[in-house]
């Protein structure tokens, strides 16, 4: 009996040890993943090498001597404006898509569900097609359909409302004026206001059981800031200076202090994941033992913090380039506040734009500068992908509304509440749990399908940065930079998904 | 057994519904009176779900008239949501609303429906959380309790509007053993108090101590009626027999 008690304490051979076994794994796979990149990292610079190509960023810089088909600005006067307004472009797609494709998206996957048997089947018609059909060809039918229109003429010379050509399709637009960022102020003092106003009318209908028309009262309140603000707002003139002074502190700032603040926030943040790591893991009992991948996590986390401040130390740069960023974004505020040319600013925030045609050469007509012209590739490309995402999100709702068992429904019927107030009340907000994460997928797809307005010569950031790299021949950057970015914006999204999940799960043991 | 009188809260006159080509219903008559605590037994698909269900319309029937407080249930949608106001269900599965915490579950009708307001309707709540024994969980999520408790927080939801009439669906065939007494005893303290009660139960003890009638249901009828005495020692159909003969 002691013999084998004795036998179960021995240590066993590592090649049998658990623990040793998963550290082990953990670390050949971070080996594996380090000699990957090392080995890809090291021919791609001696085929570089061997070509006579130079691997740098002096394009970002770099007049690059293009000319951009609409944006920002047309005739960029460095690389890295350049591929801004192809970033602008790309977000005026995703972010408008996003916005109207989850209406549509939510509408239709109701009427899919519905009983009326036309509602249902022209859902039905509309996800089984648009759902079938590759985006690619989706998108050359609308740019095709745009197309069928006659070029603009002489006759068509003159201000429009509204006009349709091959060129796009014009409508009028409001453009902020001279003093829309002093108003702009008002608006954001509004929408605070707005937010207490709303909560207040809540908790008023939480004890009185009164109608509170709380939507009315907080729109009411941005409307009226927005009202006063709209006379008022040369009274914002005094911000000019604040921001012109925040933008010197940030042009005197000596380098050193922000690399020193970025790498303590590093740490910092690396410090408190470890510490949100730590409590999560605690019990009423005390700290919970630390499992070997807790540990790993935790290694892992402190050497990420440690790098990042590393890399914020050695290569100043970084921080240059957070100093420029912020003196530049408080000097652009510094010229939109304050005194104006010609005196005082005091005109409009906003004016009424109407698209016009123009004739430019010899017998060129096209669309001057006013209004808003949604053209053949914004056209083509929004409605794409749109569309395409909608019939996905509608798919996405009918599956969510279907997943709140049927007990729900009836026992909300069962307790006398109207079928709108069953909706509202109980079935839509477990249903919206339950789309929230294929819907952040939808999103990211959208967001990473932008990327084919390059086959219907959509400047967004592919195509501008193609054209970069075809005059420079930094492909490898290039391909780089896109990366980045479009992890960024993936990131970014994901977050915001994540953040709402994380809010809204289900409280279960 | 149901004789005439103004005191007749629920009136069924040969009630019947087909699911598809399947008759759940095949002609259902009879009378409950205010007060009075009806059991409802029978094998299982023999319609006795679809009875209590069709008495707040989770059903609509397809023959017949119901006539409950006196109003008549047809498509009228005034009066569907009158009845199912002062009629409380409680369900086999609970279905309680995991997003709401034990106290919003129980306040929603009464907030949204009652338009009570949020003050008044807390303390009501909370009150009725009392009666069924778990005031301490008001601020939980149904997700955290046992399956007795949310089945005594699914009687105290019903019980918030008010109702003139209680009906339960098997309340206690999805609970552990240990857990049916304490949902029994809030339906028994509940009869006591003199609530009207249709109970579709397999519970052959709460059937004998607390039903002043028990309804034998099969093929989608009331094959016989009685007082429990009568019914567990001289029923007299055979069906009965039989059913009973496997239960007990």
């Amino acid at each position: 009996m002691a013999v084998e008690v004795q036998q179960r304490h021995q240590r066993p051979p590592l090649w049998r040890d658990v623990t040793v076994l998963k550290w082990a794994a953990q670390l050949v796979v971070l080996a594996v993943v380090a000699a990957i990149l090392w080995i890809l990292g090291t021919t791609g610079a001696g085929n570089i090498d061997d070509r006579g190509l130079t691997f740098g960023w002096r394009w970002l810089t770099d007049p690059p001597g293009i000319s951009i088909r609409e944006g920002i600005d047309l005739l960029p006067d460095s690389g890295s404006r350049a591929m801004l307004v192809g970033i602008v472009n790309m977000l005026r797609v995703t972010v408008s898509g996003i916005i109207v494709a989850t209406i549509l998206g939510t509408i239709i996957g109701i009427a899919r569900l519905s009983k009326n048997w036309i509602v249902n089947k022209t859902a039905n018609v509309y996800i089984e097609t648009i759902r079938n059909t590759p985006l690619l060809v989706q998108i050359f039918f609308w740019a095709a359909l745009l197309r069928l229109f006659d070029e603009p003429l002489e006759a068509d010379i003159g201000v429009k409302w509204l006009h349709i050509s091959s060129k796009g399709l014009a409508i009028p637009w409001i453009r902020p004026d001279i003093g829309f960022w002093q108003w702009l102020v008002f608006v954001v003092v509004g929408l605070y206001f707005a937010r207490v106003m709303y909560r207040r009318r809540i908790r008023h209908l939480e004890e009185s059981g009164e109608e509170a028309y709380a939507f009315t009262y907080a729109a009411g309140t941005v409307l009226l800031f927005a009202l006063v603000g709209w006379f008022a707002h040369p009274l914002m003139a005094f911000l000019g200076p604040v921001w012109g002074g925040i933008a010197s502190f940030f042009g005197a700032l000596p380098t050193w202090v922000v690399q020193a603040v970025l790498a303590v926030g590093a740490l910092g943040i690396a410090g408190w994941w470890i510490k949100r790591f730590l409590d999560g893991l605690r019990t009423p009992a005390g700290l919970a033992k630390l499992t070997d991948d807790d540990i790993f996590r935790i290694v892992f986390a402190s050497l990420a913090g440690v790098i990042f401040a590393a890399l914020f130390i050695v290569q100043g740069g970084i921080s240059n380039l957070v100093l420029d960023g912020m003196r530049n974004l408080f000097e652009f505020f510094d010229g939109k506040f304050g005194a104006a040319e010609g005196g005082l600013r005091t005109g409009l925030p906003l004016r009424w734009s109407r698209p016009f045609v123009e004739v430019t050469g010899a017998n060129f007509f096209q669309y001057g500068s006013g209004g808003i012209v949604i053209t053949g590739g914004f056209f083509a490309i929004w409605v794409g992908v749109t569309l395409y995402t909608a019939s996905f999100i509608a798919e996405v709702v009918r599956a969510g509304i279907l997943a709140v068992v049927r007990g729900q429904t009836e026992a909300a019927s069962a307790l006398g509440l109207r079928r709108s107030q069953s909706l509202r009340l109980v079935i839509l907000p477990q249903a919206f749990r339950i789309i929230l994460p294929p819907l952040g997928n939808q999103y990211l797809n959208l967001a990473k399908n932008t990327s084919l307005g390059i086959a219907v010569s959509y400047p967004e950031i592919v195509l501008v940065g193609q054209t970069l790299y075809n005059q420079t021949g930094q492909t490898l950057p290039v391909v780089l930079f896109w990366m980045v970015f479009y992890l960024s914006v993936s990131l970014i999204l994901s977050s915001i998904v994540n953040y709402y999940n994380r809010k809204l799960q289900l409280v279960e043991r | 057994m149901a004789d005439l009188g103004q005191d007749d809260i629920i009136i069924c006159e040969g009630v019947k519904k087909w699911f598809g080509d399947f008759q759940a219903l095949t002609g259902v008559t009879t009378r409950i009176k205010e007060q009075e605590v009806v059991v409802v037994i029978g094998p299982s698909g023999s319609g006795k779900s679809t009875f209590i269900r069709c008495i707040n319309r989770l059903e609509a029937h397809q023959e017949g008239t119901i006539v409950v407080d006196g109003i008549e249930l047809t498509n009228d949608l005034r009066n569907i949501e009158k009845i199912r106001a002062e009629v409380g269900m409680v369900f086999q599965q609970f279905n309680l609303f995991p997003h709401l915490t034990v106290l919003d579950n129980v306040t929603l009708a009464p907030l949204w429906v009652r338009k009570t307001p949020k003050g008044e309707s807390d303390a009501q709540a909370m009150q009725l959380l009392e009666r069924v024994g778990i005031p301490e969980q008001a601020e939980k999520y149904p997700g955290q309790l046992s399956g007795g408790q949310q089945q005594r927080v699914a009687i105290a939801r019903a019980l918030a509007m008010n109702p003139k009439i209680m009906l339960f669906d098997e309340p206690t065939s999805a609970l552990d053993p240990e857990m049916i007494k304490e949902v029994l005893d809030v339906m028994k303290e509940l009869a006591q108090s003199g609530m009207t009660m249709i109970v579709v139960t397999h519970e052959m003890g709460f059937a004998r101590e607390v039903a002043d009638r028990v309804l034998f249901f099969d093929y989608g009828t009331i094959v016989e009626e009685g007082t429990p005495e009568h019914f567990f020692t001289s029923p007299e159909h055979d069906r009965t027999k039989l059913f009973l003969s496997q239960i007990l």
